[in-house]
């Protein structure tokens, strides 16, 4: 794990002795006081460089285990590397959360209406019933990722959330084909894109609401859903009770949650949160690039993590070392992974696959430890050909990181 | 009883293939934000303008940036988030996250 979490004890204990201290220090800085106030119950270092890189973790969000904590209001809470060691399924209670607007705090079912309109041929207001009887109920194990995750990582740096690489999480959808709840006001002729808005709204007049639209090819995919189910249980407020947008890999700024409008577009989207942000450069920019042409994030590329060991961990020299983790193909299905260091490379073995769009679980015994493994880190490949790159193409916002993490680990 | 058994298993499948979904009232009550700004120039300014939407932890996490980055960021809240930001304050709100961020990177510690 590049970012060094870790799940041992001795690591916990001595973040919350520090916060402990920084409060009793009079809390110059932020964290600690975040720690000391809310929490008290520890700190994680994400290994951000060059700082601030410390996290308050708490369990006190409704429905959730210990989470990273980035913002309280709205919401946005990372998961703890250490979770994706445990399972290729994220449990919904360590499952990352991020909100750009305030949410609403409450929900009555029976007034829930999802609004069916634009380029249709008739305008319809459907129920929460209404959504889970248009058509057959379908499961997708679909990877949910943060367009933004890994951004503090960024060299240089980049403003924004500054997420470790936890904001992204593996679930068992389940709803109906967005396809099947369009058909129940007709898609018109000349129709280009859907355009999806929740309850979540700002809080002052005229800013721009949190709405995203897909290309209307992707919209009628057969595994782009409406879904109300996560994991086999309803959706958390969260994560966007009653009904949120999954598109399998694409990046979740797309998964609009809350679900209340759907809107058929005949030309392109110029909303800000497609038209203005959550673009990435054409072509390799610097920091120093101004103007450069961009397109709006969309489909995810591969990535893969070590999970058995944080950097800087000890392994028994002369003795087998068993590593694992997790990867992914992204918009296509996994197709290898491979352990890689200096002269070192190595093919790992691949775990279960549970669907194109899931994390996959990869294993890799080493004989015998001969020495430290400086640098060494995993890389996947998926059935496209695209491969996890060694240097990160820096873009200004941090975007659609999928670098080859790397880790030390020391042999004794 | 036997027949009760098979009975009862066939409207099991018969749920499984078509789940009867329930949508029940939901409510939440999430934690406050209680994190404390630390003392600087133009504190009172940040507070007045800025937390009313701004959690301080996301404030204080940011990176290390120049004036100029704080000062576009200012206006990129006024100009398209439509935040009602008082002029005359830009300048200490500026002045205080340059300050603070300066003290985070001097003192990495916190205490």
């Amino acid at each position: 794990m590049a970012d060094g979490n870790s799940a041992n004890g001795k690591t916990r204990s001595r973040f919350t002795r520090r916060a402990l201290l920084a409060g009793a220090g009079g809390g110059v800085l932020a964290a600690p006081v975040l720690a000391q106030r809310l929490i008290g119950d520890g700190m994680i270092d994400l290994g951000l460089p060059g700082g601030p890189s410390e996290r308050p973790l708490t369990p006190r969000f409704p429905g959730k285990g210990e989470m990273i904590v980035h913002r309280v209001r709205p919401p946005v809470l990372e998961t703890p590397m250490a979770v994706f060691d445990h399972g290729t399924i994220t449990p919904n209670d360590r499952f990352f959360v991020r909100w750009n607007w305030d949410m609403p705090t409450q929900i009555n079912a029976a007034a829930h209406r999802v609004a069916v309109g634009g380029a249709v041929r008739q305008p319809v207001s459907l129920t929460l019933d209404d959504v889970a009887n248009a058509g057959d109920h379908v499961d997708v194990v679909a990877i949910n990722q943060c367009a933004g995750n890994g951004r503090g990582f960024s060299q240089p740096r980049v403003t924004g959330g500054q997420w470790g690489n936890g904001a992204m999480g593996c679930a068992r959808w389940t709803g109906v084909r967005l396809k099947d709840v369009l058909a129940k006001a007709g898609v018109a002729d000349g129709a280009a894109r859907v355009r999806f808005a929740g309850l979540d709204v700002p809080m002052v007049d005229g800013a721009p609401q949190f709405i995203k639209s897909i290309p209307i090819d992707i919209a009628m995919r057969d595994d782009v859903l409406v879904a109300w189910g996560m994991n086999g249980e309803p959706l958390p407020l969260l994560h966007g009770y009653p009904l949120r947008i999954v598109v399998p890999g694409w990046f979740s700024t797309y998964w609009v949650k809350m679900l209340s409008t759907i809107e058929v577009l005949t030309g392109d989207d110029d909303s800000y949160y497609v038209a203005k942000t959550y673009r990435v450069p054409t072509a390799p920019v610097t920091p120093q690039d101004k103007g450069f042409e961009t397109v709006p994030v969309s489909v995810m590329p591969p990535r893969s993590f070590i999970t058995s060991h944080a950097d800087g961990a000890i392994i028994a020299l002369g003795q087998p070392l068993e590593l694992r983790g997790i990867a992914m193909g992204g918009d296509a299905a996994l197709a290898r992974v491979d352990l890689v260091g200096a002269g070192l490379e190595l093919p790992c073995k691949l775990g279960p696959d549970e669907g194109t769009y899931g994390f996959r679980r990869w294993t890799l015994r080493i004989p015998e430890v001969t020495g430290d493994l400086a640098q060494i880190g995993v890389r996947a490949t998926n059935a496209n050909g695209i491969t996890q790159p060694a240097e990160q193409a820096w873009n200004p916002s941090g975007y659609a990181r999928n670098v080859i993490e790397r880790i030390n680990l020391r042999a004794q | 009883m036997k027949h009760w058994a098979i009975i009862l298993a066939v409207l099991l499948a018969g749920c499984d293939s078509r789940p009867d979904v329930v949508f029940v009232n939901a409510a939440i009550t999430l934690p406050d934000d209680p994190a404390e700004l630390p003392p600087g120039p133009g504190l009172q300014a940040v507070v007045e303008n800025c937390t009313a939407c701004h959690s301080p932890s996301t404030m204080l996490q940011q990176p290390q940036v120049p004036r100029a980055k704080w000062e576009s960021m200012v206006s990129k809240m006024i100009e398209t988030y439509k935040a009602p930001v008082d002029e005359q304050a830009i300048p200490e709100i500026v002045d205080y996250f340059v300050a603070v961020q300066a003290a985070q990177v001097a003192n990495p510690g916190g205490a």
